[in-house]
């Protein structure tokens, strides 16, 4: 029954839910963006153990936002988190060049899973804000997602948590691309 | 920012959704075209399930109750073999899954809301496999907590006029956990796969409390509650615990007569669960060797087991008096103090083995779950699950109301179901009286003991398979011009027991075959035709023109090390 409500909502306008998954490496600044979404507050957090969910809803889409802790510990445990994803998002730390290799490793290791193939990837070099910080066009250059992925949408933007830059654009492209993807 | 949509050499084709192959391989093992369910089909499914995890349990689930559901009685029935093999076979995850309550609700959806005068097969066959569970898994189950759903379907059923057919008592044994000692690292498995079960079972059904049970449950995976750790040191030391137990029944049985009978079949079995553990020792003491207690206190068992070994050879072979200058101090005096309750309670039970009915004398669980702060499972069960008064008048609502429509084909099924089943069977002897429990699916064993009593003059002994472990022979009998008798026969050609034996075998697609159970699944060291098991092949015409091949399969546990073998064997021309 409700199945069949939301497909002539779909139907009728374009309305829809969809689940995005967000990853990356601990202290990129994940539990920070979903706050800033759902609330438009900025929302000092302690490392997240464990996950957060909440339901942002932008135009006509209502996105179901998880976004899981990313220390080493608990990236084992993502993929459990994978199944019925629409999208990924995953956050980098444009700041910690150390780190990025680590980040890229983690990134290539989820969208290489069975059941990330067919999912919309939006990076986000978050912290544009600070000084030293690599630019988007950097990153993409590094992660090197053109060799790579074939199949996949995939898309670098530059953000900024605590202003809000580069979110809105984030998820506009999401809704975009998995728009596209749905008339297929 | 560039995007990545262009057209690269590979030809353009839509991915393949993960599930695809999974339920593809479900249908080949109900299609129509079978004869009887493929055992080796299901099984695939089954290691298919194992491999994946995931979503695979979850998925498999739906799509056999999907078949179950299906108008043909014929899918259906294959489908209830295929969930019986999965239950046995795939463990918590899956159990998981056919204890939510969609998947119950869906299970019965064709039963009408008052029992009919006679139950179709399918119906029949799925009450046994709701009994089956209620009294296997709901009740020894170290997660029996998170298997409510299914004592509840079980209740609803029983106060809605069913009747639950009585289940063999060889059916139930398979569901019950085996009472070996297991290292830490084998535990820490077991929890892992059961607890990523868990939490993606939470994260799918994603109200509120479930999330907030996923996060808790996060935290423990993660390592940041030592819940895990405590837990198997607890599960170790109460294995261990009731080994002593053994230890000590074992001492006073050799040791209260001069000449014990070495046949006894308690005396045997005790001794093999204390030789099967002696190669785990070592592993745990590997495992866990900076735990000083631990280790000194395995060490010292270890050295009154051997002793014990000693003892039971030495008055095997007849020497007695060497025997009795073996003295072996008492174990269990020794033992954790947390635990005497709970093990004193258990203690005239474990003559038994855990083979009894009732819920007292089934391991762990049933003592200590109640009390163990780790029991971590069922904390969260707690709050996952809302009453279960309110639930329990739910399902009735779901499951009952909607099927009606089904009562008025019952009689004319069950007629064509009996007919069926025997004439796959039986062409040339004549049917047996239909034993009084065949309604309820057990006619194989009926009619594998009614050939028995048949057995031909002609046997002729052949070697199927020779390792420095094991050896397996068959005896092959013509019965009739279509049918064959087969009985296996086990040997442990070396010098460590087999333990956990369990064969297989599967026929070509046009015969039938029966197997009884197998007489154990342990054999001592040298021992010759340690586990026997009989069955018969139907179908299988004297002159048939090329030779009857087989494909079998046996798994078992030398050293602590699993081993598998398999092979194809060709019938010769009898």
């Amino acid at each position: 029954m409700g199945n069949s409500i939301s497909k002539v909502m779909v139907k009728m306008f374009g309305y829809r839910e969809m689940k995005i998954l967000m990853l990356g490496l601990d202290n990129a600044g994940k539990t920070t963006i979903l706050y800033k979404l759902k609330l438009n507050k900025i929302k000092t957090s302690a490392p997240t153990v464990g996950f957060n969910v909440e339901t942002v809803s932008f135009r006509n889409v209502k996105f179901n936002m998880w976004d899981v802790g990313g220390q080493d510990r608990l990236r084992p445990l993502w993929r459990h988190y994978f199944p019925a994803t629409t999208a990924l998002i995953f956050v980098l730390d444009s700041q910690d060049t150390e780190r990025l290799n680590e980040a890229k490793e983690e990134l290539y290791s989820i969208i290489s899973d069975k059941e990330m193939e067919d999912v919309v990837l939006l990076v986000l070099a978050n912290k544009q804000d600070l000084k030293g910080a690599m630019s988007p066009q950097k990153i993409s250059d590094f992660l090197e997602l053109k060799d790579h992925l074939n199949n996949q949408l995939w898309c670098v933007i530059g953000s900024n948590a605590l202003t809000g830059q580069g979110l809105v654009e984030g998820l506009s492209w999401i809704t975009n691309n998995t728009n596209a993807k749905d008339k297929k | 920012m560039s995007q990545g949509i262009y057209l690269t050499d590979q030809p353009v084709r839509r991915p393949q959704p993960a599930g695809n192959s999974l339920v593809r391989k479900i249908q080949r093992a109900c299609r129509l075209t079978l004869a009887e369910p493929d055992l080796g089909l299901n099984l695939d499914v089954a290691d298919f399930v194992n491999a994946k995890q995931g979503a695979a349990p979850r998925e498999a689930a739906i799509s056999i109750v999907k078949l179950i559901n299906s108008r043909d009685t014929h899918t259906a029935v294959f489908a209830l073999a295929l969930l019986d093999v999965l239950v046995k076979n795939c463990g918590y995850p899956f159990h998981l899954q056919i204890s939510r309550k969609e998947f119950l609700n869906e299970l019965v959806k064709r039963f009408p809301e008052r029992p009919p005068l006679r139950f179709t097969k399918v119906q029949r066959l799925v009450l046994t496999a709701i009994e089956e569970w209620y009294q296997t898994i709901c009740k020894h189950a170290a997660y029996k907590e998170d298997l409510a759903y299914i004592r509840d379907m079980h209740r609803l059923l029983k106060y809605k006029g069913y009747i639950f057919p009585k289940i063999k008592e060889e059916d139930l044994s398979v569901l019950r956990p085996g009472d070996h000692l297991k290292t830490p690292s084998e535990i820490q498995k077991e929890q892992e796969i059961a607890q990523a079960a868990k939490l993606e079972e939470l994260i799918r059904r994603g109200r509120p409390e479930d999330l907030k049970e996923a996060n808790k449950l996060m935290k423990v995976m993660a390592g940041f509650k030592e819940d895990n750790a405590i837990k198997s040191k607890q599960l170790i030391n109460d294995e261990l615990f009731k080994l002593k137990r053994k230890a000590d029944l074992f001492k006073d049985m050799l040791s209260t007569s001069e000449s014990p009978n070495m046949e006894n079949e308690t005396l045997v079995e005790l001794y093999s669960a204390l030789k099967v553990s002696q190669p785990k020792f070592q592993k745990i003491i590997e495992e866990e060797h900076d735990d000083d207690n631990l280790v000194q206190d395995i060490l010292q068992f270890n050295d009154t087991v051997n002793q014990l070994v000693q003892k039971y050879n030495l008055l095997k072979t007849g020497n007695a008096g060497e025997a009795a200058n073996i003295q072996v101090q008492n174990l269990s005096a020794a033992a954790p103090a947390g635990q005497s309750g709970g093990a004193l309670a258990n203690e005239l039970n474990l003559i038994d083995f855990g083979d009894d009915d009732e819920p007292a004398s089934s391991p762990v669980p049933a003592g200590t779950s109640g009390n163990s702060v780790d029991d971590l499972l069922g904390d969260l069960n707690n709050l996952s699950f809302s009453q279960p008064a309110q639930n329990f008048g739910l399902g009735g609502s779901i499951a009952l109301g909607s099927a009606q429509p089904t009562t008025q084909t019952t009689t004319p099924s069950i007629g064509l179901d009996l007919l069926s089943g025997f004439s796959d069977t039986a062409s040339s002897t004549p049917p047996p009286p239909p034993p009084r429990q065949e309604p309820f699916g057990t006619s194989p064993s009926a009619f594998g003991d009614f050939s028995d009593a048949l057995s031909a003059p002609k046997i002729s002994r052949v070697k199927v398979f020779d390792s420095e472990h094991l050896k397996i022979e068959f005896e092959i009998t013509r019965q009739t011009e279509s049918s064959i008798k087969m009985s296996s026969f086990f040997s442990n050609a070396g010098t460590a027991p087999i333990s956990d034996l369990t064969f297989m075998v599967a026929v070509p697609k046009s015969m039938t075959l029966r197997l009884d159970p197998q007489s154990g699944n342990f054999i001592p060291a040298g021992m010759n035709d340690g586990v026997t098991q009989f069955g018969s092949i139907e179908n299988a015409y004297q002159n048939a023109g090329k030779p009857l091949k087989v494909k079998w399969k046996a798994t078992y546990t030398v050293n602590a090390t699993p081993v598998e073998e398999t092979s194809v064997f060709t019938f010769p021309q009898i």
